[in-house]
């Protein structure tokens, strides 16, 4: 207790100090002083409160006066925040007594509150909170001033807003977290309490900075949340799904004020927030067992049902809801279930401390380690210094080689970040995605903690969409086309994320129908990929869905797009520098894999010179690299040149006509090739050395010439100088448009 | 930027908005000017990677201590004759304001000669030449102690405006 007791003290004196700091007319403090005080009242939740019946009550009045200056219902006089000051000392009295009920104080502190305003209760019911919070919702009613006058008088403090932009867009997103969590265990306290408190956050800002719609609708939705919180309703899936949907508003209405604050008033938007706090309003009549009922429960949905399009699918979750309770006996032991009580405590008790840091920072920071990098091999090769045989400075140049080579691992894994946020995201995908298609889909996600590099979150984004999206509409059935076939009614989604060696693996699979191999094949041959004589393996005829255009889908549906297939997920992997493939048994799923590199900072190719010019190509797109034989050349139409390599005519391209740079060797056949391939499309590269093999970290060469054609970026190569990483895919398109597509000729042959 | 636009837009108003410390270097036998505040740094002359498929005067990318930055050949730039590289031959590193942040760029110049004061009073609009001299990318011209000297307008030099002209290429 003793500890306890002084924790609470702290709060209590962190209180102190800050309600010194207030001053009339500066909310921003008070907001902070609510934050404090929103502490206090967390940690006497816990295990503090019992012993402090008296402080928690004190406690909840106290916040109850604040935010009620907040918002603008009491009056943030002097004379106000000095009786609050007192109460403070008097929670300060109570605390030091240690749970001895100080009648004294008590009535002080409410003779101090009830000056300021705000009238304590005589006879405290147990949640003091919840009724001037229901009550306070009346006044929320006709916030017409806003309609009124469309002025944009939020936009007083455009640093606050911005702050407020960037943090609600992190809570309503905790916000959809933790509702599809509660939804797995509708009785976690803490997932209720952490909802409850993000749009308590919400609302308080939103209403200092005078957002009155956000700070309305955060409001209301705070009050149903509240009466989840004490037991007053039930927490069910009405409730979630207005949740959602009023997280999905209030994240565009949140948009509107980042936009307005970015390109200026003419941004701004009236949203009409009148349906969703009806909604919400319905929800929370609908079942409660309060006094706060008006309407009869039957009533209330039919209202709903005819305002907002939202509602039939309150009706629908409240049908699918059934099923779901059965559900937690399906997860294997070895999969952790999307959002489960046991991830949930993982999470909770893995994540250290952390800061946040300036993107541009850490890019500085990275730039720096790598210069650092190389001029400590610069400095070491200096043959000044190489010709100093001093094994002290031997050894001590291999600990700085040490520190430096740990220094820039440290610095390239603070851009990683553990792909779980990507991966949250589809746990609300597939639930209403399942919705939509009446089926009933487990997501199980596996290594969310799995660290991919921060530039290709959102890039990876959109293709795991795409997939997931596959899974959930072509490939699990419906539920009684899958008892049919002896499987339970609810399918398996699996999302899977881990690291193997130099590659981040990403794993979705689906224990549907699977892939019609004979289908495919058929489909193949009739848009002519594939022709009768040619053996593929399933496996290859399998990975033909990954070609533009190809998509067996009996019908297109609402949920998967219109024929837009696969190809877009593998360009988009392909863009990432990584590949995808599918492996699927018919009856039994399909298991689609996508492999990335760890970081996109840092890309494994070959050096090349031509002439004075050194170029580095990815080693993934390189097949081979071979000095070709004279034989093996020949011309097309005496200007198209290609070179027969394992019985296939390749294109050469010279690079040094492309690049305009004068080679060593004008004649491929001194020269060397390298043979790459890019979507499909194969050329000979034609260069004069190979240098070598090395990871280099890559460059943008800047706005001025980034969009610079066959050019990826260029790098910092060990003696100083850049070199240029070419891009193969811009590369063979320039090199298509000079020579009047080869590709085409080449295949007559 | 601004400054530039209240010359073009009034040039009968006085250049106090043009005062200020300028580095001077020299193309030619011209010298110019360009406001302190727009450069980085002054760096010797190092070797330069070309980059494929772009303007004459864009000579390629350089490392600027791990930073790759383009560098163009203001000789080029303006159309004047190119001239063989001395040891007197400098890179002006300046940062622009580009359309996603700060960019660098290098310029190169025949040789850099002095930060110099320049009043208000020492600064007259850029005459109109007429016919092809293209006057944009001047702000004013200073006549310090009987030389010219032409003060440059460095975002319109490499800034977005001539990154603007760079890809309507």
């Amino acid at each position: 207790m003793a500890a306890g007791g002084r924790a609470l003290s702290d709060y209590l004196d962190d209180m102190a100090l800050k309600i010194l700091m207030v001053e009339p007319g500066d909310l921003s403090v008070v907001g902070e002083l609510l934050e404090f005080t929103e502490q206090l009242l967390a940690a006497l939740s816990g295990e503090g409160g019992a012993a402090q019946p008296a402080l928690s009550r004190m406690a909840r009045d106290f916040n109850a006066a604040l935010e009620k200056i907040i918002m603008g219902e009491l009056a943030d006089s002097a004379e106000n925040f000095d009786r609050l000051g007192q109460c403070i000392a008097q929670m300060q009295e109570v605390t030091r007594k240690e749970g001895e009920v100080d009648e004294a104080a008590l009535r002080l502190f409410a003779e101090n509150l009830a000056a300021v305003g705000y009238q304590v209760a005589a006879d405290t019911p147990p949640e003091p909170v919840a009724e001037p919070a229901t009550a306070g919702g009346a006044p929320f009613v006709p916030p017409e001033p806003a309609a009124a006058a469309p002025t944009l008088d939020f936009l007083q403090d455009k640093d606050l807003l911005g702050g407020f932009v960037a943090e609600s867009f992190e809570h309503l997103e905790s916000i959809e977290v933790n509702i599809l969590d509660l939804e797995q265990n509708p009785d976690d306290r803490d997932i209720i309490n952490n909802i409850f408190r993000t749009f308590h956050t919400i609302k308080g800002v939103s209403g200092f900075l005078n957002l009155k719609k956000i700070n309305e609708l955060a409001h209301i939705t705070e009050n149903l949340l509240d009466d989840v919180r004490n037991g007053k309703r039930d927490m069910d899936s009405g409730v979630i799904d207005v949740v959602l949907s009023v997280g999905d508003y209030l994240r565009e209405m949140v948009q509107n004020v980042k936009d307005v604050l970015e390109r200026g008033g003419d941004a701004f938007v009236e949203f009409d927030i009148g349906q969703y706090v009806e909604m919400v309003r319905q929800v929370q009549a609908g079942r409660s067992v309060g006094p706060v009922a008006a309407a009869p429960a039957a009533e209330a949905e039919i209202p709903v049902a005819a305002t907002s399009p939202a509602a039939p699918v309150i009706k629908d979750e409240a049908a699918a809801a059934p099923p779901l309770p059965a559900a937690p006996a399906v997860p294997p032991g070895g999969g952790g279930r999307a959002g489960g009580a046991l991830p949930q405590a993982a999470r909770k008790g893995g994540i250290g401390d952390s800061i946040k840091v300036d993107v541009e920072k850490l890019d500085s920071l990275v730039n720096a380690v790598g210069e650092l990098v190389i001029m400590q091999s610069l400095v070491r090769q200096n043959p000044l210094v190489a010709r100093l045989a001093d094994p002290k400075l031997n050894r001590d140049f291999s600990q700085l080689g040490r520190i430096t080579t740990e220094l820039q691992r440290t610095a390239m894994a603070m851009r990683m970040v553990p792909i779980r946020q990507t991966f949250q995201k589809m746990t609300r995908l597939v639930r209403d995605l399942s919705k939509k298609t009446g089926k009933v889909v487990d997501l199980i996600m596996v290594g969310e903690e799995t660290e991919i590099d921060r530039n290709m979150v959102d890039s990876i984004y959109d293709p795991l969409v795409h997939m997931i999206r596959n899974s959930v509409d072509h490939g699990v059935q419906a539920p009684a086309e899958r008892e049919k076939k002896g499987k339970p009614g609810t399918g398996n989604v699996f999302l899977r994320a881990y690291q193997k060696g130099g590659a981040i693996v990403i794993e979705i699979e689906d224990d549907g129908d699977g892939l019609q191999t004979a289908k495919i094949r058929k489909k193949a041959m009739e848009r002519g990929l594939i022709s009768e004589g040619d053996a593929l393996s399933d496996h290859e005829v399998q990975n033909l869905i990954f070609l533009p255009g190809f998509s067996t889908a009996d019908k297109i549906t609402d949920v998967s797009g219109r024929g837009v297939g696969m190809d877009v997920v593998k360009k988009a992997v392909e863009k990432l520098r990584g590949k995808v493939e599918v492996s699927s048994q018919a009856g039994k799923g399909s298991l689609f894999t996508i492999r990335l590199p760890l970081t996109l900072a840092i890309i494994d190719g070959i050096i090349v010179r031509i002439g004075s010019e050194r170029y580095i190509i990815p080693t993934i797109a390189i097949q081979e690299s071979i000095r070709p034989e004279k034989k093996d050349y020949s011309t097309v139409h005496g200007k198209g040149e290609a070179l027969m390599i394992r019985n296939k005519l390749v294109p050469i391209v010279r690079l040094y006509e492309l690049f305009d740079v004068a080679p060593t060797y004008t004649d491929p056949c001194e020269a060397l090739v390298v043979v790459v391939e890019n979507e499909g499309v194969q050329r000979a590269l034609m260069v004069d050395e190979l240098l070598g093999k090395q990871e280099v970290v890559i460059k943008s060469l800047g706005g001025y010439l980034k969009d610079t054609k066959g050019v990826a970026g260029g790098t910092i190569l060990g003696d100083g100088r850049v070199g240029l990483i070419l891009d193969l895919a811009g590369l063979l398109a320039t090199g298509d448009s000079r020579e009047a597509a080869p590709a085409e000729e080449a295949e007559i042959f | 930027m601004e400054a530039a636009e209240a010359v073009r837009t009034d040039s009968t108003a006085g250049r106090q908005d043009l005062e200020g410390k300028y580095l001077t270097f020299a193309l030619g036998k011209e010298e110019y000017g360009i406001g302190i505040l727009k450069v980085r740094e002054i760096i010797g002359l190092m070797e330069i990677t070309a980059v494929p498929h772009t303007p004459v005067y864009i000579k390629g990318v350089i490392n600027l201590r791990g930073r790759v930055i383009p560098v163009l050949d203001l000789r080029l730039k303006f159309g004047m004759a190119s001239e063989e590289y001395t040891e007197r031959t400098c890179v002006i590193v300046v940062e622009v304001q580009g359309e996603s942040g700060a960019i660098q760029v290098g310029m190169l110049v025949d040789s850099v000669s002095e930060v110099l004061n320049i009043t208000g009073q020492e600064i007259e609009a850029p005459p109109a030449f007429g016919g092809n001299t293209d006057t944009t990318y001047i702000l004013g011209m200073a006549k310090i102690k009987g030389e010219v000297k032409i003060l440059l307008d460095v975002d319109q030099v490499i800034g977005a405006g001539e990154l603007a002209r760079f890809e309507a290429m």
